[in-house]
């Protein structure tokens, strides 16, 4: 067959291509590695955040408790140190489960929570950042006067507001957490866009003929989801107390999801009497937190040093 | 350098501008005294603190629907009747009362009671005080509005003064909850509301109590009161008589639990109500600190929606019951501090009936009667099912009773049901609940009168919109018999009588079991150990009038 | 042309309180859960004819376009009505509760800047050394907790076991203090009563350390980046190579420049420290807003709502106001957009 050669030739260019963008990236990789091997504290928060992210994967394979049935019988059982039973190495919370089972399953749902939370954020901030920011227009007065409105309201009283007006759950949570979450996204993209897009490749690119959708997805995003990256990482920690300041004021997750915020404040009542139900929860949040921060802050060094944050 | 510097104290400058622009420069306080008038050395020294866990919403004593409010009330304020820690009904303000019939009661005063400004309290200021409550928009202030408290006697339709010292009382029938519901109506003065008003009068209550009004910080996060030197003494029948032993008492409110614990821990505050049930044992075992419990008044249960499968099946209701660890729940939860409810009603209730006893803890019972019912785990997933489908089961509650919601469902999930704990807001799920929609509920009905109008209207009677039958009901529980009898006990006067008629009723709700009937905890506080003749109420509420403070 | 810019900016403040207004109107309206229900609570005997009362009182019976109308009207003679649940004037509880909060907000802004000052600075200047390294992750531990739980361990460390501090409150009994102006610190230098003026600043170092915390965090590192930034810049290096003693480029030149986005972030900080703070005023038991507004969302009382909701849009816009005027100033080169 004639056609057969060129088939098999443009094949093999294309696993020529894929296999000079897998090198490139993996280069990049390594760069990005090696860059980070100057961030030591950037480093440690990177580990522990891959810890925690293990935890939460395998959270099945690595406990041996059940996380949410409880025997009020083993209610507030010491830690090993203090008990000296390895059964509940770190101590059992006032309904009998053992801490470490709920804290490793409560990665899962503190990262959840985090993640998703800022992701859709992002997927919105970023969709309508770039919209407002590369057509301008009526469009854009009208995002960015919804922002700022939106901005004006404290983030706590806006998420209890959404929780009332929405009601408990998990799904829920998320939306209140969302509904104000993508504005810092949508302004920093917004900004972005606006001074990218006057600069000379972006023209170059125009000239050379591109279409509005191939220049933003090729030439400008990637220039500034490096940005929204780093912010992103910044804000999962907050988005995680968020939760636990919700609990703490009455609109908690419901016990059958683990989550630490939910297991600090429920377990500050008896701090007293067993100091560790709350503590290491909390410590739980503290050290994913320090993690993900410190390595956003080392991101931030590494990909974008202008980056101002705004907080 | 030096011109950095002031650009820097300029921006803290205008940093600062921006907050006192949104003050006012005087904030004005139309309730409370603007200025916090604190004691000095000599009156401190004999002064009590008594945190509270939500501030009192008005010191007025016909404007308020809470408990808080009544608490700080009634150190100033006293009404006809007083009640003791156990419930006990004392003559105060009254001298005798007299039934003349069933809708008549006769009152004589006690003479030579002073309010706090020295003017002796009469006929005058009574009937001026239930009318005040009784007749539409009497309060003025800020709005004409009609007392919130008229609902608590409801059936007072009229107040005469038959002399100086004496006044009757109209109902529009017999009451027999009567005396129970006038201790929650205090006496105010007549002459000095009508000359400065309710706004004047809030700012500066006045009454014939134990203790006189002295400041209130706004939203009355603190309200400082002082012995009143003139008092008449009291109840005669509750000991001791006399003027009050501090000289001072301070109510704070410090709204989260462990803050309110470190603070009596750290001997800021002398007496803490609402005690963390996980902090009992602490604090009892700390020798500056003692605990003491009175009979709760807030009984939990968790109604069962009796319109909705699995529950419209009386077997599985029991079941629920049955599969409850009560015992073990009152152990570990409450320290003990707290009683299995054995049946519809209080143990501690006037009318209690005493053949009843709490569903014992027996899952074979459980397991049994669910199997009559159909459910059985059939295909060894160690849930039960019936026609393919498992049971499971949303307990729905506020986040307040978490622990408790999580023990019970834990229980259930013990015995194969698929039970999960889900918390709301009240508002918001209790229109879903009276709507019939949600599965179960767990929470709690107070109810200090001890008389069982007060949960049987509201939680066993069928509802009836826009009256106070089944306003709590929650089960969407109706049932023909006991409505009738719960309308009968409302307007028997006759004790064997009542007894006999909410004797049947509770058998029935018993047997019919339209919620898992699970404890009842006792009111736990604690005060500091200089702390002396203090014993916490059942109804919760503060009387200070015998505290002493050892220094 | 720049005082109409900076007119301009403040004219557009007034679509957005209207916005925020409408917003906060409809939201708590349509939430889930009725206010007299709420106000009734459990007790007692209500009839038809009482609710009905207290609904047609609050207008609640009307429909929602006659509400707001009703709302708007008042609002615009700096009426925000009564509320439902305390029986005053909106305006008169905020501005009992505005100074306490305030006053915290000032303590939570001193310490962060006390903290995050120098930790910035000498972060940046030793770039990358071990110091800068410990100072930055104390840093980021404030913004790593839970504020709740910083408090209450707060507490227990400092009230309870080592009784250096008090708990709770803005200040001690006993200690002879008059009110004037609700800002304690401040009536007690007016006053000249030193224990009262003592008390009230023992009272706010927890609550300021718990609130002011991840606030430190946040500037400290803004400062450092903006810090490490303008040491790398070109008239930095030109100042160094005239052989400027490097303390005094430091503070001269680089710490100069980097305040300006460190403004910027304080001044965004400001509103939320006036806007985060129920939880640390629940723990601390602080009168505040941020209580009033939390137990007036759960009370759904409506008018309290509104007024504390929109008294801190007012505060979180005039400091970005603010802030963006003060950075026009400090930095002609860049134009307001």
């Amino acid at each position: 067959m004639e056609t057969g050669p060129d088939i098999r030739s443009a094949l093999q260019d294309q696993i020529y291509i894929w296999r000079i963008r897998l090198e490139l990236w993996w280069g990049n990789f390594k760069n990005f590695l090696r860059e980070l091997s100057a961030h030591p504290l950037a480093m440690v928060g990177g580990v522990v955040l891959v810890l925690y992210l293990l935890s939460a994967l395998f959270a099945d394979q690595i406990t041996v408790h059940n996380p949410i049935q409880g025997n009020l019988r083993l209610r507030h059982i010491a830690p090993v140190w203090q008990a000296g039973d390895w059964t509940y190495p770190l101590g059992t919370d006032s309904q009998g489960r053992d801490l470490l089972t709920r804290i490793v399953y409560g990665a899962r749902i503190s990262l959840i929570v985090g993640f998703l939370s800022v992701g859709i954020s992002v997927i919105v901030g970023v969709l309508l950042g770039t919209l407002a920011g590369y057509f301008g227009g009526r469009f854009d007065s009208l995002v960015s006067r919804l922002a700022d409105l939106l901005l004006a309201f404290p983030f706590l009283i806006f998420a209890i507001g959404v929780m009332a007006f929405l009601g408990p759950g998990f799904t829920n949570l998320i939306l209140a957490l969302t509904f104000k979450g993508w504005v810092e996204f949508f302004r920093l993209v917004r900004g972005e866009m606006l001074a990218e897009k006057t600069k000379e490749y972006v023209e170059a690119a125009r000239v050379t003929g591109q279409g509005h959708l191939a220049i933003i997805m090729k030439e400008i995003l990637p220039n500034i989801i490096q940005s929204v990256f780093v912010l992103g990482t910044l804000r999962m920690g907050y988005m995680i107390i968020t939760e636990a300041s919700l609990s703490f004021l009455g609109l908690g997750l419901p016990p059958n999801i683990p989550a630490w915020g939910s297991m600090v404040a429920t377990g500050r009542d008896s701090i007293l009497v067993a100091w560790w139900v709350s503590t290491f929860p909390g410590l739980a949040i503290l050290f994913l937190v320090m993690a993900i921060n410190l390595f956003g802050e080392g991101l931030r060094d590494i990909l974008d040093p202008r980056l101002k944050l705004e907080g | 350098m030096a011109r950095f510097n002031y650009r820097i104290i300029t921006v803290l400058l205008l940093i600062t501008f921006v907050f006192s622009a949104c003050a006012p420069s005087t904030p004005s306080t139309p309730v409370v005294s603007a200025t916090s008038v604190a004691p000095t050395a000599e009156q401190a020294s004999g002064t009590i603190v008594i945190a509270l866990a939500a501030a009192p919403v008005s010191l007025d004593p016909a404007d308020h629907r809470s408990r808080e409010s009544e608490t700080v009330i009634r150190n100033m304020f006293d009404g006809l009747v007083t009640r003791d820690a156990t419930n006990g009904v004392h003559l105060e303000l009254a001298e005798s009362m007299d039934w003349a019939d069933e809708q008549t009661l006769n009152i004589e005063l006690r003479e030579g009671v002073k309010f706090h400004d020295g003017t002796e309290m009469t006929a005058d200021d009574v009937v001026f005080t239930f009318e005040r409550i009784i007749n539409e928009n009497q309060i003025e202030y800020p709005e004409a509005h009609t007392s919130p408290r008229k609902g608590l006697i409801a059936p007072l339709e009229s107040i005469e003064k038959t002399g100086d010292y004496s006044v009757t009382m109209h109902f529009s029938g017999p009451w027999p909850p009567a005396m129970q519901l006038l201790v929650h109506q205090q006496i105010v003065p007549k002459a000095y509301i009508e000359e400065v008003g309710t706004e004047g009068f809030i700012a500066k209550p006045i009454g014939t109590g134990p203790f006189r009004f002295v400041s209130a910080q706004p939203g009355f996060e603190e309200v400082v009161l002082e012995r009143f030197e003139d008092y008449y003494g009291g109840s005669p029948e509750l000991t001791p008589v006399g003027k009050a032993c501090a000289g001072q008492v301070v109510f704070r409110v410090i709204p989260e639990a462990s803050t309110r614990v470190s603070a009596l821990l750290a001997g800021e505050v002398d007496i803490i109500t609402n005690v963390p049930q996980d902090l009992i044992e602490t604090l009892s075992a700390n020798e500056n600190v003692q605990v003491k419990t009175a009979a709760g008044t807030q009984p939990k249960w968790i109604e069962l929606n009796v319109n909705m499968a699995p529950f419209d099946d009386v077997n599985v209701r029991k079941a629920l019951n049955y599969a409850v660890d009560k015992d073990l729940i009152i152990e570990q939860i409450y320290g003990g501090r707290a009683v299995a409810l054995p049946g519809p009603l209080s143990p501690y209730n006037s009318f209690v009936n005493k053949s009843l006893s709490p569903y014992p803890y027996d899952t074979d019972m459980a397991l049994d009667l669910l199997s009559q019912a159909g459910w059985a785990d059939t295909d060894g997933d160690s849930i039960l099912d019936k026609d393919g489908q498992p049971f499971a089961m949303t307990i729905d509650t506020l986040e307040e009773w978490r622990s408790l919601a999580e023990a019970v469902a834990d229980m259930y999930r013990a015995i194969g049901i698929d039970a999960n704990v889900r918390f709301w807001e009240y508002s918001v799920v209790r229109d879903q609940l009276l709507a019939g929609e949600r599965q179960a509920y767990l929470d709690d009905w107070g109810d200090s009168a001890f008389d069982p109008v007060g949960h049987f209207e509201a939680k066993w009677h069928g509802f009836v919109a826009d009256t106070p039958f089944g306003r709590g009901n929650f089960s969407t529980y109706n049932n023909e018999r006991v409505n009738e009898l719960i309308e009968q006990g409302e307007t028997t006067g006759d004790t064997a009588a009542r007894q006999a008629i909410y004797d049947e009723a509770q058998q029935i709700v018993y047997d019919e079991a339209p919620a898992v009937f699970l404890i009842l905890p006792e009111e736990v506080e604690a005060a500091s150990a200089s702390i002396t003749n203090w014993t916490p109420a059942s109804d919760s509420r503060e009387n200070m009038h015998d505290v002493c403070k050892t220094e | 042309m720049r005082s109409i810019k900076i007119l301009e900016r403040v004219l557009a403040t007034i679509p957005i309180m209207f916005g925020v207004a409408i917003i906060v109107f409809f939201f708590i309206r349509l939430t889930p859960g009725d206010p007299v229900d709420i106000m009734m609570g459990q007790g007692g005997a209500i009839s038809a004819g009482e609710l009905d009362r207290l609904r047609e009182e609050f207008h609640l019976n009307e429909p929602l376009h006659i509400q707001l109308w009703y709302f708007l009207r008042d609002a615009a003679r700096g009426d925000l009505g009564y509320s439902y649940v305390l029986k005053q004037p909106v305006t008169s509880l905020i501005a009992e509760r505005l100074p306490a909060t305030i006053e915290l907000a000032v303590g939570a802004l001193l310490f962060s800047l006390v903290i995050a000052l120098p930790i910035g600075v000498i972060s940046a200047v030793r770039q990358n050394s071990w110091l800068d390294r410990l100072s930055m992750s104390t840093a980021f531990l404030g913004i790593s907790m839970p504020g709740f739980w910083l408090g209450i361990i707060l507490i227990l460390l400092f009230s309870v076991q080592l009784r250096w501090l008090p708990v709770q409150g803005r200040i001690s009994l006993g200690t002879g203090f008059q009110e004037r102006t609700g800002y304690f610190v401040l009536d007690s230098l007016l006053t000249g009563n030193f224990a009262a003026l003592k008390s009230s600043l023992l009272h706010l170092v927890l609550p300021s350390i718990t609130l002011g915390a991840p606030v430190a965090a946040v500037i400290a590192r803004v400062l450092r980046s903006s810090m490490l930034e303008t040491l790398r810049s070109d008239y930095v290096t030109l100042a160094r190579s005239k052989g400027v003693a490097e303390s005094w480029v430091v503070i001269k030149h680089a710490l100069r420049n980097a305040m300006i986005p460190t403004i910027t972030v304080v001044g965004l900080q400001v509103g939320i420290l006036l806007g985060g703070n129920m939880v640390i005023e629940t723990v601390f038991g602080w009168p505040g807003l941020g209580r009033m507004v939390v137990k007036a969302i759960f009370d759904r009382d409506f008018p309290l709502i509104q007024g504390t909701v929109m008294i801190y849009a007012f505060t979180f816009v005039m400091a970005n106001l603010i802030v963006d005027v003060l950075y026009t100033y400090l930095n002609p080169r860049i134009r307001m957009q």
